[in-house]
């Protein structure tokens, strides 16, 4: 078994590779509108992996990150109109939902399962209700719009987001193989045998957490540079929720490649259907998650693997694991 | 076996929707719009969408623009800015339309605007008021609508007439609302007029009871909602239920629809509104576009509908001053241009801004709606005061 | 301030009181499935839509009252839940509750999209019921007082159901401990899809009455789903009495905030009330919600 994982291990670096290779060379191939796609493909492997994060490798399933995805488009969007150049606006989002993550992290993560991901619903919800109701802030249910000349050019967005999925997906894999994955994992499985064993837990967890709203935080302003205008609803949008949490799940949670997998397979479907049946695409989405939390709780990932019922990150007695 | 199983619908799922019909428009001239087919400005958006579609149908039985016909490619933006600015965007770069109408209502044509500007693409918009539109130096988005912060002028004139100054006005917390809300403010300022209450409601609210209670402790004159549709029929039906009385009921977009009577039935009585276009003006062209209407859809059209027809003859106009579909063309026509449609009179300034055209007010008269100013395009005098509700 | 007349506050507060009753019906029968099976129902708010649905559809296309269509849509509705809590929420029963969450999260996406595709985004109502009656010089409106009072009727019925009658005994049983229970011959299995029925039942009866005082489209069950939960958790999980008074609180605050600060800020409370519940005071809810 190591050896063939070993071997996994490393063709998957070189997938990797030439994945990366192909979409920063894909611009030159491609016109407008599927250089938008992919852009669209990147933000949600980004926001995926973030996910992933705190949700998938760590246990504390969120069903309200997108609050950290709203923070930093709204965080971006007022950084562009005041005069600000994007890429620091970009990280001002960032900054703002890191700020942000750590005491609302620290609140939130003394929470179990269920009322945790309720907690982080209703954290989002409160999110849109601060950007509706602070009207000198944020101009309120109207929104903002950015003018044209503010926004970078669609190449440098989508090199942008190509650079943001990078950086999660290797944040997830670097993560994944030291020690402090092995204590969120740890912490996934059983939190107080992993205090037993000397695991800071608070101080892992709230590190998690932080990390998995830093890279909402700079999508989220990415995402308002591309489509140019936001209001509380678009930046604190369930759908987003939805997609995050299924990307995940049904690519195969806590795994590196099963967000890339999930996000791809979700995005072709959502490129066929948004436009015209948009309802679909969602209705679409609640199956699928249905099904893998009653049938396939590895995700696609583990459906290349042997045994599908169980989760590909977990080790078995006398096993290490990939 | 269960996975295989899996893996296999997986896979033919995705072929079945990769073998996706290209259509080909090859040698029509393709108009795209997003509207507002469901949500809060479904109604409306079903309209304009109607009076444009006529347009369409016109145009192509007189030969079509610049001989090729005209087909329309639009999708539904739900009532949402923020799907109209991708459905834009799929237009111009996916679809790739040759020319562009607005969609409805002012916080789209925001977000819409933003992408257009950025395409450099010009875009007529029917379903558009508010003034901040075009305050942003943009130079590709032409309106046809009267502005939003007149709305009220006239009614508000009226209600000084009669000695009134006691005003509670309400909106919801978007672009048009908030415009017609800044008229209101400065108009009522002008004339010696006072906002007793102000408030600001969300787009989904519908419960305005508490609402209500405050505004019947302020005891004012007269009631002005910046509304669409749907929130205007639901304060109406709970300020029955409330016993909120005022002289003057007027609302902004609702009782200029069929539905608002419809809907409300005896209640609708007396409320006023404004309008851009009624089927009874005695202006060219009006009476024609309203019996085809009326034989089409079965019903009268409203502004909406007259909004879309003209918003297509304005496109019209300037594709044939023009003599091409170049995008810069079509810009320094539609600047140009000076024209009168069935909609009412056209003419833009340097930022795109609608100046010609004039607004009407309305009253649910008798289950009719019936304009009431100015009084020289009137077609009934105004009944007031606002018969109480224990008397109707 | 004006605002503070006598009749003013006491209209405000038959307001509160009336809206409270529905949300109560609503969160008393989120927290039955809670209580009995330990699945937190996220599609629960739909199940109410569909009642609300149910009712509008057999308005429209028949001419049927409301009030009518409530018995016929409570019934059907109880025997869709029993079934639909045997072909999916069993399978989720016994597993983490995050499992539960997560597989009726995909399911309240599912019935609103549908909801969605059949009914559109407009906001639909069932206006048969309109205007007031006055009890002294007090408006009543006559559709929140019809709704509020049915409300509040089923609510103390299905509590005396479980006070009064053996199969409510059992189902209260099965809540405590559902082992002992299965050991002294109580089916637990069928005590689970009856609590389900019962459940939806409520909900449907809540969504009928709801069809009668607002405008709702597919999509309002976002907010019903985290009042319920505002309500729960203030008012105990698991305890119908709690989520009772908790609903009727919620329907109380939020009709004086609505007309002290402002309507939006009215809507905004249960989320305020949940999140600073949850996160301030974790251990209100006994312990059970502490990591």
């Amino acid at each position: 078994m190591p050896s063939i994982a070993n071997g996994l291990r490393s063709n998957g670096a070189w997938a990797g590779a030439a994945l990366v290779a192909a979409a920063a060379v894909a611009p030159l191939a491609l016109n407008e509108y599927y250089q938008s796609f992919l852009l669209q493909v990147f933000l949600v492997i980004a926001l995926a992996q973030a996910w992933n994060l705190i949700s998938g490798m760590t246990g504390y399933v969120s069903f309200g990150h997108s609050a950290f995805f709203g923070l930093g488009a709204y965080a971006g969007a007022l950084f562009l109109t005041w005069g600000f150049p994007w890429w620091l606006a970009v990280f001002h989002g960032a900054v703002v939902a890191a700020v942000l993550s750590l005491p609302l992290g620290m609140l939130t993560l003394r929470l179990r399962g269920p009322y945790f991901a309720i907690a982080m619903l209703g954290l989002n919800e409160i999110g849109r209700i601060v950007a509706t109701l602070w009207v000198d802030l944020t101009n309120g249910g109207s929104g903002i719009t950015l003018a044209p000349s503010l926004l970078p050019s669609l190449e440098m967005e989508y090199f942008t987001t190509l650079m943001l999925a990078l950086g999660a997906t290797l944040l997830v894999a670097f993560i994944h193989r030291n020690r402090f994955g092995l204590e969120l994992r740890a912490i996934r499985e059983d939190e107080e045998a992993a205090e037993m064993v000397g695991v800071n837990t608070t101080l892992n967890k709230v590190v998690a957490f932080v990390l998995s709203a830093v890279i909402p935080g700079a999508v989220g302003a990415v995402s308002v540079m591309y489509t140019s205008f936001i209001n509380p609803n678009s930046a604190f949008a369930h759908t987003r929720n939805v997609e995050m949490i299924v990307v995940v799940l049904f690519g195969g949670s806590g795994t590196v490649w099963g967000p890339i997998v999930g996000a791809a397979i979700i995005m072709i479907l959502r490129e066929m259907l948004w436009a015209e049946f948009p309802e679909v695409h969602l209705a679409l989405l609640g199956v699928l998650l249905v099904v893998v939390v009653l049938y396939l709780p590895g995700g696609i990932v583990s459906l290349a693997r042997r045994d599908r019922r169980r989760r590909p990150d977990i080790a078995k007695a006398g096993e290490t694991p990939p | 076996m269960k996975r295989r199983l899996l893996l296999s619908a997986l896979l033919s799922f995705l072929i079945i929707f990769v073998i996706s019909p290209v259509v080909g428009y090859a040698q029509d001239i393709v108009v795209g719009a997003s509207v507002a087919l469901t949500g809060k400005y479904a109604r409306t958006g079903q309209e304009q969408l109607q009076g444009f579609q006529m347009w369409v149908d016109e145009v192509n039985a007189r030969g079509g623009l610049l001989g090729r016909k005209v087909a329309l490619k639009y999708y539904d933006d739900e009532s949402k800015p923020e799907t109209g600015a991708k459905l834009y965007e799929k237009l111009i770069t996916d679809d790739k339309v040759d020319l562009l109408i607005g969609p409805y209502s002012s916080d789209v044509t925001m977000a819409a605007s933003t992408v257009a500007e950025k395409y450099n693409f010009p875009m007529v918009s029917s379903g558009a008021s508010a003034t901040q539109i075009w305050e942003r130096g943009y130079k590709n988005i032409f309106g046809l609508y009267t502005l939003a912060e007149t709305y009220m002028n006239p009614i508000l004139d009226f209600a000084k007439s009669k000695g009134l100054h006691k005003i509670a006005l309400i909106y919801e917390n978007t672009e048009f609302p908030r415009a017609i809300a800044s008229g209101v403010k400065s108009k009522a300022k002008q004339l010696g007029m006072n906002v007793v209450f102000e408030e600001e409601y969300g787009k989904a609210s519908t419960d305005f009871s508490s609402m209500i209670i405050k505004i019947k402790s302020k005891k004012p004159d007269m009631v002005i909602g910046g509304s669409y549709l749907p929130d205007s029929v639901a304060f109406m039906r709970q300020a029955k239920e409330n016993r909120l009385y005022a002289k003057i009921f007027v609302f902004a977009v609702g009782p200029a629809l069929p539905d608002f009577g419809k809907n409300l039935g005896l209640d609708a009585e007396g409320v006023m509104g404004n309008t851009m276009f009624e089927s009874t003006l005695k202006l060219p062209g009006v009476k024609e576009f309203a019996e085809k209407y009326h034989a089409k859809y079965g019903h009268e059209p409203g502004y909406h509908a007259a909004g879309g027809y003209g918003a297509g003859q304005v496109l019209e106009a300037a594709v044939k001053k023009a003599g091409s579909l170049d995008h810069d063309k079509v810009r320094a026509a539609l600047f140009s241009l000076d024209t009168v449609t069935t909609f009412g009179h056209f003419k833009v300034d340097s930022t795109g801004r609608q100046i010609g055209k004039t607004g009407y007010a309305v009253q649910w008269i008798n289950g009719n709606r019936e304009i009431i100013l100015p009084p020289d395009a009137a077609t009934a005098k105004p009944v007031y005061p606002f018969k109480d509700w224990g008397k109707r | 301030m004006e605002l503070l007349e006598p009749d003013i506050l006491l209209q405000l507060l038959i307001g509160g009181l009336l809206a409270g009753a529905l949300y109560a019906l609503l969160a008393c029968g989120l927290n039955l499935v809670f209580g009995v099976m330990r699945v937190i129902n996220l599609a629960h708010a739909e199940l109410m839509l569909i009642g609300a649905f149910g009712s509008y559809v057999l308005y429209a296309a028949f001419g049927i009252h409301p009030l009518i269509s409530l018995f016929l849509i409570v019934p059907v509705m109880f025997v869709a839940g029993y079934y639909f809590q045997r072909v999916l929420i069993e399978r989720v029963v016994g597993r983490p509750m995050l499992d539960s969450l997560l597989a009726t999260y995909g399911v309240a996406i599912i019935l609103i999209n549908i909801g969605l595709l059949v009914f559109t985004a407009d906001f639909k109502s069932v206006p048969v019921l309109q205007g007031s009656f006055a009890i002294g010089d007090i408006p009543i409106s006559e559709p929140r007082a019809v709704a509020g009072l049915i409300s509040v009727a089923l609510t103390v019925g299905v509590y005396l159901f479980l006070e009064r009658t053996r199969l409510g005994k059992a189902i209260r049983a099965v809540s405590e401990h559902a082992q002992v229970a299965s050991i002294c011959g109580i089916d637990v299995r069928k005590i689970r899809m009856l609590a389900f029925g019962l459940a939806s039942a409520m909900a449907a009866a809540a969504g009928v009455m709801l069809s009668v005082i607002y405008s709702f489209w597919p999509g309002s069950g976002i907010d019903f789903i985290q009042k319920c939960f505002a309500i729960i958790i203030i008012g105990g999980m698991g305890n119908f009495v709690g989520a009772f008074y908790g609903g009727v609180l919620l329907g109380v605050v939020e009709s004086f905030v609505g007309a002290f600060v402002s309507t939006q800020w009215g809507e905004a409370m249960a989320y305020l009330l949940l999140v600073a519940v949850l996160l301030i005071r974790p251990t209100g809810l006994k312990g059970a919600a502490r990591a």
